[in-house]
Order: structure tokens, then C-alpha cells, then sequence
């Protein structure tokens, strides 16, 4: 019998897994691929370990990971500290286990991305008080007790009991509204249309909502279509930008007067930007500054209804730096420049002065409380 | 079984792993520019990495049991039915549809003790995954409808089913994002570790009980000649109806106590778009492990691993996880082309006597009892 023939990669490999089991107990501080630190110049001034853990997706999602991540990156740095670390999600079940491996690793600040993580981020912050967490989209919710509430009550005040965990929430109602005063603006025929992920999740009702009352407010006869592309929140709603643009084909087919088209519903969203562009219209982009972040739709995008996350994230990490934050929920608008418009780019000539003094007043009546972005249409 | 069988029988899903490594490890190589720069070390602190967040620390070897566990229940809900000759690539629902029961039986019980609440709500999980796994079964033995389609078919209607429930009838007042109610006291209670809970020990009783009805009874030689040969079977007086239905229903009855596990033993509910990737990589499991329970339990525990570290690597290398999805699908190619295993290392093919992989090639052509 002739011996098997190894080829050299194998071979070479071979020796590569041997030596990885026998290093495996020890490999806590392997460096040879982590050492991409921007600021290793002057060595890290801080030395706070930053973990994030994403939502269901990639971390370059162009949407909420990647702007979470870039904040989380931009906060370390403006802190001095580490790059940091991710780990992304690859299903739901996971989201327990993944927070699990940072606080494994004794990391100091970990992030989490996205509302379905709220729960879980809650347990860890109270099992790991000397821990910091910041929970992207997340309301804190908890009992008495500081545990996640199954009641939903809110009994709890989050600040005292878990003051390590800070839970950023957005008033999407605010940027959507902005979004809505533009499209009821520039729309000839009053006729516009939104398409979200799914009505399940609060952030997509509640831009949806402010749109169509933003709208309204400046075109009291705009007719508005609202549509929902999913019923849960699942890869169609967000993940499917084929469907999503399916889906927007086959709604301006259906209303063929429709002149602007705004997005609420992630990567599925962007395939609503390409049909608004195929078909001529107007489109609005949502949560970052879609012209930049989808250039392929560019053409068509007249400006986007921001959530500032980067920014968001970065602050947050600051405030861990410099041992000001708080725990709780921390309501993010327009008074701390957290959400807003993003620029027009090549529309600007489509802004008349009028329509920018409508939206200058919105502004200054979301500041000051005067108006409501949940009204008429309630947000959830 | 003698030294030299068993050898025959591991060489090739154990060189299979061995490939894979070795695809994976030039994948890194090539695609560390995007990362930080050639770097030809990168798989080495990859899997220095991965094995260290496996196996470094006792809550590194609790977090790989734990994602073990589901691995092998759903491992075993496939393999049973190879051993059939029948290919269930329905885990992936029966594995929600009894997530789904135990999720709802366990908040309308959240009140009562634990000793009534826990097997209430396993015993639910259990019975929706046995009858999600029994209509299959049913239209294969009296229609001839394929199992391998209408165990996918019946996958999206899970889907869709669960996703109606969550955000409709079972959805819990006051949550402004769609869930389930909290399960309570029938959470299943923490054993060791941070969370080593109790359904570890279903998957540790599930695979000697399978090992023992397989080849220690009656219906177990029923299954098993049935695999080898659905007509010999019938001359020799056995039902062959029965046992697709039988084998199909405890496949369902395994992937359901596997979701009814994660749902009860780590989550606590249900949320709307519930994923999870269990169901597909039992097939992966049961391939692994030759739809042998011992095999599925030891490869179970390899995928739970690659699971478990998987996040260590992604934080000390900068090794996306997809990395592991990439590794069990070349896993499964080799599998599939074992022929090509077998020119690489030169080695003779073994005889066993049921090959389940014939069964995934074989469920493609007609099949159906008469």
C-alpha cells in the first residue's frame, strides 16, 4: 500500500491546528492580528476594553451596525482607547451568548445593537454591575427588582438600579416628521407613500407616523400610503432589498401618482430607493445619510431622515470616559442634534426658500416642544 | 466492532474536518488584506483563538455544551430518520413549531411551580414537534408525497405560523416590540456555570435511549431493514408505513424538545423573527456523525464548540463568524464527495451497512411504498 500523500498546505496547516490546540488555554493575549489601533503613536491614553455585539446582519450593513460600529470606533479613539472589538450575530438564539463573550473577556464597555437585544443586555447589566452597557435603540425597562420587566410596567427606575447601562432611544417620530413636511412640500401631485420593515417594530411605526403627520401639517389634503412590507421583523422586512424593491415596484404601479417615496425598512429599503429612481420619483432615506451611504441611488435621493448613531455611540463611550453617564433611558432628539436632516445635495435647488422656512419652523417647534410629531396619527 | 472498523468508519468524516480546516486556513490567508494586512499567522491565532473560547475556561466548556445541546437533538431527529432511509430536512420547523408550544404553554403556566410549569411546557414543545413531524410522515406512507419537499414546504409554514402567533394572539400586552410573555417558573433552572441549563441533560439521555431503540428493539431492526430495503421489509412482514410515520413523528418529537430547550433554558420567550440555524446544521450533525447516535453526539459537540469559540476568534482575531458557516458547508461537501476524500488520502472505501448519505442521494429518485 503507498503511504497518503499530504499536500504542503495541508501539512503546514496541520502543524497550524497542532500548535493552536496547544496554545489554546493560553492564547488571551495572541496579538498577531489585532493591531490595527489608530492611535498607537502616542500608545493608548485609556485603557477601556470596547466590545460591540450587532444586531442580526453584517457589520457593514451600510445601516445600523455599521453606524453603531463607527461610533463605537470614533469613541474609542476620541477616548484613546483600544480599537474596539465585535462580534456579530449571526441568528437571534444568539444574542445571550454573544454579550456573554465580552463580559467572558472582562471587557469594560460593551455595546449592543438593536431593540431585540434589549432584554438580554438588561440581564447582563444587572449580573455584571461593574460592567458598562450601552444599548443602541434600547429602552430601559425594568421591575423593582432591576430585572428585565415581563409586564412591561417600568416600575423600576433604571438609572438607580442599573446605573451601568445606558439605553439610547431615538424619537424617530422627530427626523420622520422633518421627512414628511419635505415630501408634502415638494410633492406636485399630493400624493406620497412610505414602505417600512414591519409595523412590529416601534422605530419603523413611529418614523412612518411622524411622516405622515409632517406631511399633513404642511399639505392638509396630501394623500399618504403607508405600507408595511413584512409582518414580522424578519429578513424581508429589513435584509431584502430585491423584495423591497418588488414591493415598491408593484405600490407606485398601483398608485401611479405618487411622487415621493420614503423608506423606513433598512437594506430591504434600499431596494425601495432603486424603484423610486427607476420609476422617476423622489426618494427619501432613513436612519444615516443615505446619498452617502447608497450611492447608487443618489440621483433620486432628496435627503435622508437621520439618526445621528454615530454620534450617539461615541458620546455614550464618552460619557463612560469621563464617568458622567448615567443609566436609564437616554432620549435622544433634536434638542441634543441627535436626529435631523441630512444635506440635499444636488435637490438643493428643489428646496425653495419657503419650503426651508417650513422646515426651519418644525425644527424650532420640535426644539420647544410647540409641536408634536404624534399628532394626528399616534406613534406606538 | 473491531479497531479497525471503527478506524474505517471515522477516516472519513474526521479527514473531511481536516480539509475543511485547510480551506478555511487559506480563506483567512487570502482574505487577511481586508483585515490587517497579509498575514500568513492568521489562521493559527484563528484557531488558537476558536479552541481557546471552547475549551480555554470552564464557562468556555459550559457555553460549548450548551450550544451542543440543541446540535444534537436536532442531529439526532435527522439521523433517525436516514437510518430509515428517509431525509427530514424539516428540523428547521419542527424545531420553531415547538419553540413556539413550549413558549406559549410555558407563560399561560408562568405562575404555577416550577415542578408543574417546566414539564408542562417541554411536554408542549414535544408534542408540537412530534405532530409537525408526523404529517410528513403521514403523506409519505399514504400518498407517496416526497418527505424531502413537503418537510421544506412545511418549513416556511412554520415560519409564517409562528411569525402570525408572536405578533398576533400570543404577542404580551405592553411590549412595544413583539414577543412572546415571559415563561416564569418554567424557565428551566440554571445546573452549572452562568448558563448550563437543564435541557443539556435531554440531549445527554436523548442519545443512549436513540443508540438503544435503534439497535437494542424490535422497531428499531423495523427502521433500520426498512432504510436498507422498504419492499425486503414488507415481504418480511414489516410496516413500513408505520415506521416512516413512527420515524418521522420522533424526528419532529427531538427537534421540538430542542426548541422547546432554547426557548425555556436561554431566552425565557419567544421574539418576533425568532432565527436560529439549528434546524439546517442537524443535518450537518447527523452527516458528520454517520446518523450514528455515539457519532451525531461527538459531532454535535464539535459544531457546539465551533459555535462557542467562534465569538473568541472574532475578538481576538478579527475572524468574522461567517467563517464557521463557510467550514460546515466545506464539511458537508467533503461528506458528499467522498470520493474525492478518498483520492486525496488514498484510503479504501469501508462498508457499512445503511449509508446514509446514499439516502440524500437516493431520496431524489422514487421511492415510495406500496
Amino acid at each position: 500500500m503507498r503511504k497518503p500523500r499530504y499536500g504542503l498546505g495541508a501539512g503546514a496547516v496541520a502543524a497550524s491546528i497542532i500548535l493552536a490546540a496547544c496554545q489554546g488555554g493560553g492564547a488571551g493575549n495572541s496579538t498577531s492580528g489585532s493591531s490595527s489601533t489608530p492611535s498607537t503613536s502616542a500608545g493608548p491614553s485609556n485603557s477601556l476594553k470596547i466590545g460591540l455585539v450587532t444586531d442580526v446582519g453584517t457589520l457593514d450593513d451600510k445601516n445600523f451596525n455599521q453606524f453603531s460600529w463607527e461610533g463605537a470606533k470614533k469613541g474609542a479613539a476620541d477616548i484613546g482607547a483600544p480599537a474596539p472589538k465585535s462580534v456579530v450575530t449571526t441568528a437571534s438564539a444568539d444574542y445571550a451568548k454573544n454579550i456573554k463573550s465580552f463580559v467572558d473577556q472582562k471587557f469594560d464597555i460593551i455595546v449592543t445593537v438593536g431593540f431585540a437585544l434589549g432584554n438580554d443586555t438588561t440581564k447582563a447589566a444587572k449580573a455584571n454591575p461593574g460592567i458598562k452597557f450601552i444599548g443602541v435603540d434600547q429602552g430601559v425597562c425594568v421591575t423593582e427588582q432591576g430585572e428585565p420587566d415581563p409586564s412591561f410596567g417600568c416600575k423600576g427606575d433604571g438609572a438607580k438600579l442599573l446605573p451601568n447601562y445606558q439605553g439610547l432611544v431615538f424619537k424617530e417620530a422627530q427626523p420622520g416628521y422633518l421627512a414628511g413636511i419635505v415630501a408634502g412640500s415638494i410633492s406636485k401631485s399630493g400624493h406620497i407613500a412610505a414602505i417600512g420593515g414591519t409595523k412590529v417594530v416601534p422605530a419603523v411605526a413611529n418614523y412612518m407616523a411622524g411622516y405622515a403627520n409632517g406631511a399633513a401639517k404642511v399639505n392638509p389634503n396630501v394623500k399618504v400610503e403607508l405600507q408595511y412590507v413584512s409582518d414580522q421583523p424578519d429578513a424581508k422586512a429589513f435584509n431584502d432589498p430585491a423584495g423591497g424593491k418588488a414591493f415598491a415596484e408593484q405600490l407606485l404601479a398601483k398608485n401611479k401618482d405618487v411622487d415621493v417615496l420614503f423608506q423606513v425598512a433598512g437594506k430591504t429599503g434600499n431596494g425601495v430607493l432603486q424603484a423610486a429612481c427607476n420609476a422617476n420619483i423622489h426618494a427619501i432615506g432613513v436612519d444615516v445619510d443615505q446619498h452617502l451611504s447608497t450611492p447608487e441611488s443618489a440621483k433620486c435621493i432628496v435627503t435622508s431622515a437621520e439618526k445621528k448613531l454615530t454620534k450617539a455611540v461615541s458620546d455614550a463611550i464618552k460619557r463612560v470616559s469621563e464617568k458622567t453617564d448615567k443609566g436609564g433611558t437616554v432620549p435622544l432628539d433634536i434638542t441634543t442634534d441627535s436626529i435631523g436632516l441630512a444635506p440635499f445635495y444636488d435637490f438643493q435647488n428643489l428646496i425653495t426658500p419657503e419650503i426651508q422656512t417650513r422646515i426651519d419652523d418644525a425644527m424650532k417647534g420640535l426644539k420647544d416642544g410647540s409641536v408634536d410629531p404624534c399628532k394626528p396619527m399616534k406613534c406606538s | 466492532m473491531t479497531l479497525k472498523r471503527a478506524v474505517r468508519l471515522l477516516s472519513i468524516p474526521v479527514l473531511a474536518i481536516f480539509l475543511a480546516l485547510v480551506v478555511g486556513a487559506v480563506l483567512m490567508i487570502l482574505s487577511s488584506p481586508l483585515i490587517n494586512g497579509l498575514d500568513p499567522g492568521l489562521p493559527l491565532s484563528a484557531y488558537a483563538a476558536l479552541v481557546s473560547g471552547a475549551f480555554g475556561s470552564p464557562d468556555a466548556l459550559v457555553q460549548t455544551v450548551v450550544s451542543a445541546t440543541p446540535l444534537i437533538l436536532a442531529g439526532l431527529a435527522v439521523g433517525i430518520g436516514f437510518k430509515a432511509g428517509l431525509f427530514n430536512i424539516g428540523g428547521q420547523g419542527q424545531f420553531l413549531v415547538g419553540a413556539v408550544a413550549a413558549a406559549a404553554v410555558g407563560a399561560a403556566v408562568s405562575t404555577a411551580g416550577g415542578v408543574v410549569a417546566i414539564p408542562l411546557a417541554l411536554l408542549a414543545g414535544v408534542v408540537a414537534g412530534a405532530a409537525y413531524g408526523f404529517i410528513p410522515g403521514f403523506l409519505k406512507a399514504y400518498t407517496g408525497a416526497h418527505e424531502v419537499v413537503t418537510t421544506i414546504m412545511l418549513n416556511y409554514v412554520a415560519i409564517q405560523m409562528v411569525g402570525y402567533l408572536i405578533t398576533g394572539p400570543l404577542r404580551a400586552q405592553g411590549a412595544t416590540f413583539a414577543r412572546s410573555p415571559s415563561v416564569g417558573n418554567a424557565a428551566l433552572p440554571v445546573l452549572f456555570g452562568s448558563n448550563g441549563h437543564l435541557g443539556v441533560l435531554f440531549a445527554v439521555i436523548a442519545v443512549p435511549i436513540a443508540w438503544w431503540l435503534l439497535f437494542r428493539t424490535t422497531i428499531g431492526f423495523e427502521v433500520r431493514t426498512v432504510g436498507a430495503s422498504p419492499d425486503a421489509a414488507r415481504y418480511a412482514g414489516m410496516r413500513p408505513r408505520l415506521v416512516m410515520m413512527l420515524t418521522l413523528a420522533v424526528g419532529g418529537l427531538l427537534a421540538g424538545l430542542a426548541g422547546a430547550g432554547e426557548i425555556l433554558g436561554i431566552s425565557g420567550y419567544m421574539p418576533a423573527g425568532y432565527s436560529t440555524n439549528v434546524g439546517f446544521d442537524g443535518i450537518t450533525v447527523a452527516l458528520l456523525g454517520r446518523a450514528n447516535p455515539i457519532g451525531i453526539l461527538l459531532s454535535g459537540l464539535l459544531l457546539g464548540a465551533m459555535r462557542a469559540g467562534s465569538n473568541l476568534m472574532q475578538i481576538q482575531a478579527g475572524v468574522p463568524v461567517q467563517v464557521i458557516d463557510v467550514l460546515q458547508g466545506v464539511i458537508l461537501f467533503f461528506l458528499a464527495a467522498e470520493l474525492l476524500v478518498r483520492r486525496i488520502f488514498r484510503i479504501r472505501a469501508a462498508r457499512v451497512q445503511v449509508d446514509e448519505l446514499q439516502t440524500v442521494t437516493r431520496s431524489y429518485s422514487s421511492q415510495t411504498p406500496k
